[in-house]
């Protein structure tokens, strides 16, 4: 039966109602905002052309339309366009006025192409130019194929080139590096001559392959009527965003995914993929998870099965709270001066003194970062363990005893494979913590462009000592310290994308896992 | 049939056991040795996490500790010069070959150690003799005012010259520049001072012409072109005796030639400044008007030549910097500083090369003092009286020369003279300021810049993003906390906690990247929109709880205890709604100013804001990181809070209900309450959070150091400070450390909160076994 009157109070439970409310909003809204935009950035946009007379001038103007909005000061309607083509007009943007715009049309011969340097480019491709060959000229979409056919054959050449510069070239600089810090006698005056001579060799097929690839140029006609030229070497793909069907669309919008995934970056970061970062991400996180979890599962078995109640576990205890609780920064601050300065500036000293004063260890490096990051992320580790160790029942563990196990065997023959799980969950949680985290990694070893992986293919495999790429740096570089940030907006988007997905996903498994090993043992008493 | 056999083991209990069997209860040696290797092993793990937390902190104090020693000084060797009475003593840049100048006018250079001399007389051009030096360190110069009036510059020429076995040696060239005229013709100068200003170089020459004393100022002027360094003119030679009040005893120039300071008899300071190509006369002032002895016995310009470092008869040491006493006036010399006086009157002086260090010596004491942090850095007596002081450009060694010719050779370790408790937290008169202040600004263009250091801005930065962030962050975090965990409908708890621990994980890059580039443009424009909202949002939340609880039952069937939240998601986008409707007719309304060009009446927050508080608009303001930093912190309060109030037993909230309370009277009055030491940890946790939080205000402020708590200003705190400098400082420098200081006190402030808050927990924990 309902009251009539009214509980006292009642307005301020919905409040709270509203507080929660605002809270759920936010999360949900976030998260939204950011997927929407970090996925359509790899969706092909349709181009627009339009016709636009402003003061008495005609011109035509062929880009995206990425936003309309109300002009900040006059307030009236304004289209933003992307109109790429940075090396033709000087600027990838424009602003045009909403009641300037005449004609508008969606012409289904415009090229999208992507070149290596300076941006994409919007036009209309007239012909082909070779060195040595008449100019074959392009009229429609079914001369595409032939153009595919010369871009896939520059693309093989460059392939072989980076192959070459990279790992052949790198793999004799090496060599002669470590040469050259030994002392010099005859025989090694001689390997170094022969090697010179081999790296010579190798530049200068390096060489040839490249010109090669941008010998032969395409013609193409821009919104204003000019014709200009793009080596094909330098083209890295090119469709017709307004031919395409959905099917195309969709093909497209994978690929795009595909090369932001896999590919190493472009022009300052804001064009290509974020591969490095990822793998950079990947394994500063896997080294830190292999420093943390032993170090935070000691201490959570010390915490829950070797300590007794009194002053030393309380000092503990919050020891463990603060270090949760020391803003991350400082953690930063400590890893720069005693991992960087004080312990790898002692390694230098000791073993790597022939090359100082170029620091090896003695700088920002991988493993200075994940050993910052380990100490940021134990407290995770050590409650998400402890909490795995006490939903062991006490049961199981006095049965162990009772058959004679010793505390250790107990331990770790029951106790620790009981709660491995929960152990796990710390683990992922700490691992979802250490790849949000950047402000440390300034300090510690995060570049925005990396040269070489920290693990690749030349000895020693894994450098531990190299300087790595960070999506959360990735993101903070790119949108503030960029040259022309508003290009990079929707790398910054999708990058962001794709560090929640990994954190929102590490976290959320981790979650799940505790959450279901809390049901599993909440109800078993023995 | 074997008996068995009651043993009583060391715990006291008693099993049976088979004496034949004894072995087979005997655990394996191996086993126990494994087990107490653990047991130790996982104590001294366990027992790290301490030694971490300390570890970290006594590192990075140790780090800051050098920070606040003074400067140290040793004896590190005597020598004898042989040069009784000498006029002058400077020292090269290595500091191995110190010189001392005799009456006769000639050098003796002393090698370091071995205490070798070379004598080398200056051969003035025209016969000329000279008749009175000045030094110019910088340079590396001597000014040699000639009996015949005029000067001659001479310069040093040390170089560093490597031998067969790889030895530096230093050596010198002595080269006797061609004789500038200047003053009166054929009248011995008396004193004077020489600035080489690049491209104007500046001497002033006293004579004394028919018993008057007749002051000059010879300007040089030098064409530099891509050729390379032209010739040396002569283009100004001013008297600038009528400008004087008495009769002059000092001359200084300063300030790369822009500026003259001339000390007169009557304890007077004229202050000449250039202006065009002629000097004139800015300010007399008298430095010790107010002290019991006014004759001034020292006046010398400190590193820059922009403050005068100026003492008395009876020892009162005083520094006069130029500054704008009011906005747009003129510059002029005004007392910024006052040390500890000296025994007596200076006898010499050098000041640094590297800092606004200066060394003085009176009596038998020598002093080395920091004329920005204005302390002493170093202060001792020695046997002898110092007639002659130099300080080497490195600041690492000084010398001091007596007047019988020893000259004493001193180690100086003083790393950090610009810091100290003065530098860091208190107001500071820098160079140039028209008043003592708080100022962070740790780089400058100059190699002359003084680097201010003061935390107090940073500090005031923090607190100010971390009050606006808990403002937004509280309310919201606390009442989502007693909804979850009181009112609502067990089954969304499931799905409500982790989506908040999910926010709690968004890392604050992301945040902050948001914040700066998506919310900041987004409400820049849009303050009375957010104010619409932030006053309607609650409004229509509890007028909408008025209303349900007025209607029929029939109506309030709809919607089941518990699942109130639901209906406020339109709620809150009707709220944004009108918020984005309301907010430029409120606009319109109110924030009216009159555009001081065209007169019309603008509706423009921006505009109006400055014109209503003063403070300026910026669009990476305070405001925006609030809400975004206050997003960080919810749902860490949220997790601990709804953790202490679900914790609070059932029985306890279940007997008020039975009683006949509400539910908002038993969660407000009896769960609440009881829960209080949770929640106020909850918030200390969250404020710890806050203040630390480095991404979101590095992306989403513009880091300017600035003293205010406007809203609609940005700020720096200590933890961006620290992201944005830290990679550039060399390591082991006065910055480098005064950023570990920065972590340090972070590291404090925030050791304090979780302390204090862990305490209240474990408290709290305890209180509720008894319940």
């Amino acid at each position: 039966m309902l009251q009539r009157q009214a509980a006292a109070g009642e307005p301020l439970v919905w409040l709270s109602s509203m507080g929660l409310a605002t809270g759920i909003a936010m999360v949900i809204f976030l998260l939204g905002l950011i997927l929407v935009n970090g996925i359509s950035v790899f969706w092909p946009k349709r181009v627009v052309q339009l016709q636009v007379s402003e003061d008495g001038s005609e011109r035509q103007l062929i880009g995206e339309i990425v936003k309309k909005q109300k002009q900040a000061t006059s307030g009236d309607q304004e289209w933003q366009l992307y109109t790429a083509n940075r090396d033709a007009f000087g600027h990838s943007f424009v602003y045009v006025p909403e009641a300037a715009i005449g004609e508008q049309s969606q012409p289904l011969d415009i090229l999208k192409i992507e070149r290596l340097e300076f941006g994409s480019v919007f036009g209309r491709a007239l012909r082909i130019e070779q060195a040595d060959a008449e100019p074959i000229s392009l009229v429609g979409e079914a001369d595409d194929p032939q153009l595919q056919e010369f871009v896939d054959e520059a693309t093989a050449l460059r392939a072989e080139v980076t192959e070459i510069e990279k790992s052949e070239i790198g793999r004799v600089n090496n060599r002669i590096e470590r040469l050259k810090r030994k002392p010099a006698n005859s025989a090694i005056t001689a390997e170094l001559a022969s090697l010179t001579g081999e790296y010579e060799a190798l530049a200068q097929k390096a060489r040839k392959l490249r010109d090669l690839a941008t010998q032969t140029h395409l013609i193409y006609e821009i919104s204003d009527g000019r014709e200009r030229s793009v080596a094909i070497g330098h083209i890295v793909s090119f469709y017709r965003p307004n031919a395409m069907g959905l099917s195309a669309r969709c093909g497209r919008f994978l690929h795009n995914a595909k090369v932001f995934l896999l590919d190493a970056p472009r022009e300052a970061n804001t064009e290509g993929g974020v591969f490095p970062a990822i793998f950079g991400t990947v394994i500063m996180t896997i080294f830190m998870s292999l420093a943390v979890t032993p170090f935070g599962v000691i201490t959570a078995i010390y915490l829950h099965e070797y300590a007794r109640t009194g002053p030393l576990l309380t000092s503990v205890r919050i020891a463990v709270n603060n270090l949760a609780g020391v803003p991350s920064i400082v953690f930063g601050v400590f890893g720069l001066g005693f991992f960087v300065y004080f312990v790898g500036g002692g390694i230098d000293r000791l073993f790597f003194a022939d090359t100082l004063p170029t620091p090896t260890f003695g700088t920002g490096g991988i493993l200075w970062a994940s050993l910052t990051l380990s100490l940021l992320t134990v407290p995770v580790v050590i409650v998400a363990a402890e909490e795995a160790l006490s939903a062991v029942p006490r049961g199981t563990r006095e049965a162990a005893l009772a058959c004679g196990a010793s505390k250790w065997q107990t331990i770790q023959r029951v106790i620790l494979p009981a709660s491995l799980p929960g152990i796990l969950t710390g683990m992922i949680l700490a691992m979802a913590r250490g790849a949000g985290e950047v402000a440390p990694l300034m300090l510690v070893g995060v570049v925005k462009l990396a040269p070489s992986l920290a693990i690749n293919s030349s000895y020693p495999f894994v450098h531990l000592d190299q300087k790595f790429m960070h999506l959360g740096f990735h993101i903070y570089d790119l949108g503030f310290q960029s040259p022309d940030s508003e290009a990079a907006l929707p790398m910054v988007f999708a990058t962001t994308l794709l560090l929640i997905v990994v954190v929102v996903v590490l976290n959320l498994a981790g979650i799940l896992v505790r959450d279901r090993l809390r049901r599993k043992y909440a109800g078993s008493t023995f | 049939m074997r008996e068995a056999q009651r043993v009583a083991t060391d715990q006291g209990q008693f099993v049976f056991m088979n004496p034949d069997d004894s072995q087979r209860f005997q655990p394996r040696r191996i086993t126990l040795l494994i087990d107490r290797f653990m047991t130790h092993f996982i104590k001294v793990g366990g027992l790290a996490v301490i030694a971490a937390v300390m570890g970290i902190f006594v590192f990075i104090f140790w780090q800051v500790l050098p920070l606040f020693r003074g400067a140290e000084v040793s004896l590190v060797q005597e020598l004898e010069t042989g040069v009784p009475d000498a006029l002058m003593l400077g020292v090269d840049q290595w500091t191995e070959l110190p010189f001392v100048l005799d009456k006769e006018g000639q050098l003796h250079f002393i090698a370091i150690p071995s205490g070798e001399r070379s004598v080398v007389p200056i051969n003035l051009a025209d016969d000329a003799q000279p008749s009175a030096f000045a030094h110019v360190p910088k340079t590396q110069q001597l000014a040699v005012g000639t009996d015949k009036g005029g000067f001659s510059l001479v310069d040093l020429n040390y170089a560093a010259s490597f031998g067969d076995d790889e030895q530096r040696s230093i050596g010198q060239d002595v080269t006797v520049g061609k004789r500038y005229k200047g003053g009166l013709a054929d009248v011995p100068v008396i004193a004077l001072d020489y600035v080489d200003g690049e491209s104007l170089k500046v001497a002033v020459l006293v004579q004394e012409a028919d018993g008057k004393r007749v002051t000059h100022a010879v300007t040089l002027k030098q064409k530099r072109s891509l050729m390379g360094a032209g010739k040396v003119k002569v283009a100004g030679n001013q008297d600038i005796s009528g400008e004087l009040e008495g009769t002059p005893r000092f001359v200084r120039v300063g300030a790369g030639g822009q500026l003259i300071a001339v000390a007169t008899d009557s304890g007077s300071i004229c202050y000449l400044r250039r202006d065009g190509r002629e000097f004139v006369k800015m300010q007399t002032f008298f430095p010790f008007a107010d002290s019991a002895t006014q004759e001034i016995a020292s006046l010398d310009f400190l590193l820059g030549g922009n403050s005068l470092v100026v003492t008395n008869a009876a020892g009162v040491n005083r520094v006069f910097s130029l500054y704008m006493p009011a906005k747009d006036a003129e510059r002029l010399f005004g007392q910024t500083k006052s040390f500890a006086p000296l025994p007596g009157a200076a006898s010499a002086y050098a000041a640094s090369q590297r800092n606004k260090s200066f060394l003085m010596a009176s009596g038998e004491t020598l002093s080395l003092r920091h004329g920005t942090t204005e302390t002493v850095r170093w202060e001792a007596a020695q046997s002898y009286q110092a007639a002659h002081v130099a300080l080497s450009s490195k600041h690492d060694r000084l010398l001091t020369l007596d007047q019988a010719g020893t000259l004493y050779l001193y180690k100086l370790h003083d790393p950090h003279p610009e810091a100290g408790m003065q530098a860091f937290f208190g107001k500071v008169w820098y160079e140039g300021a028209s008043r003592p202040d708080y100022v962070w600004q740790s780089t400058g263009g100059s190699d002359e810049f003084e680097p201010k250091l003061s935390m107090i801005p940073l500090i005031l930065g923090s607190i100010k993003g971390t009050v606006f962030a808990m403002l937004f962050a509280i309310p919201i975090a606390l009442l989502a906390a007693l909804y979850t965990s009181q009112f609502q409908h067990p089954r969304f708890r499931a799905v409500v906690k982790p989506t908040m621990e999910t926010m709690a994980s968004i890392p604050s890059v992301v945040l902050g990247f948001l914040a700066a580039l998506w919310l900041g443009p987004l409400l820049e424009n849009r303050v009375p929109a957010v104010l619409v909202f932030v006053i309607t949002a609650p409004l229509a939340s509890m007028l909408i709880g008025f209303l349900w609880t007025r209607m029929p039952p029939e109506v309030r069937v709809l919607c089941k205890p518990g699942y109130e939240f639901l209906i406020f998601i339109p709620v809150l986008i009707g709220c944004v709604c009108l918020a984005v409707w309301f907010g430029p007719i409120l606009e319109r309304a109110v924030f009216v100013v009159s555009d001081p060009e065209t007169g019309a009446q603008v509706a423009d927050f921006r505009r109006w804001w400055p014109d209503f508080w003063g403070g300026r608009y910026e669009q990476r303001n305070a405001l925006i990181v609030g809400f975004v930093m206050g997003f960080a912190v919810i749902p860490i309060i949220f997790t601990i809070a709804e953790d202490s109030l679900s914790h609070v037993p059932r029985d306890i909230s279940s007997a008020a209900l039975a009683l006949g309370a509400s539910r908002w009277q038993t969660a407000f009055r009896i769960v609440l309450p009881t829960a209080a030491a949770g929640i106020f940890s909850a918030v200390i946790i969250g404020l710890g959070r806050a203040v630390g939080e480095t991404m979101i205000v590095l992306m989403a402020t513009g880091n300017t150091p600035i003293m205010d708590m406007s809203i609609f200003t940005g700020m720096r705190t200590l933890s961006a400070n620290i992201a944005v400098e830290l990679p550039e400082a060399p390591h082991s420098g006065t910055l480098y450390r005064a950023l570990f200081l920065g972590a340090m006190l972070l590291f404090a402030m925030t050791f304090v909160l979780n302390t204090f808050a862990e305490i209240l927990r474990q408290h709290l924990r305890n209180k509720y076994k008894t319940v």
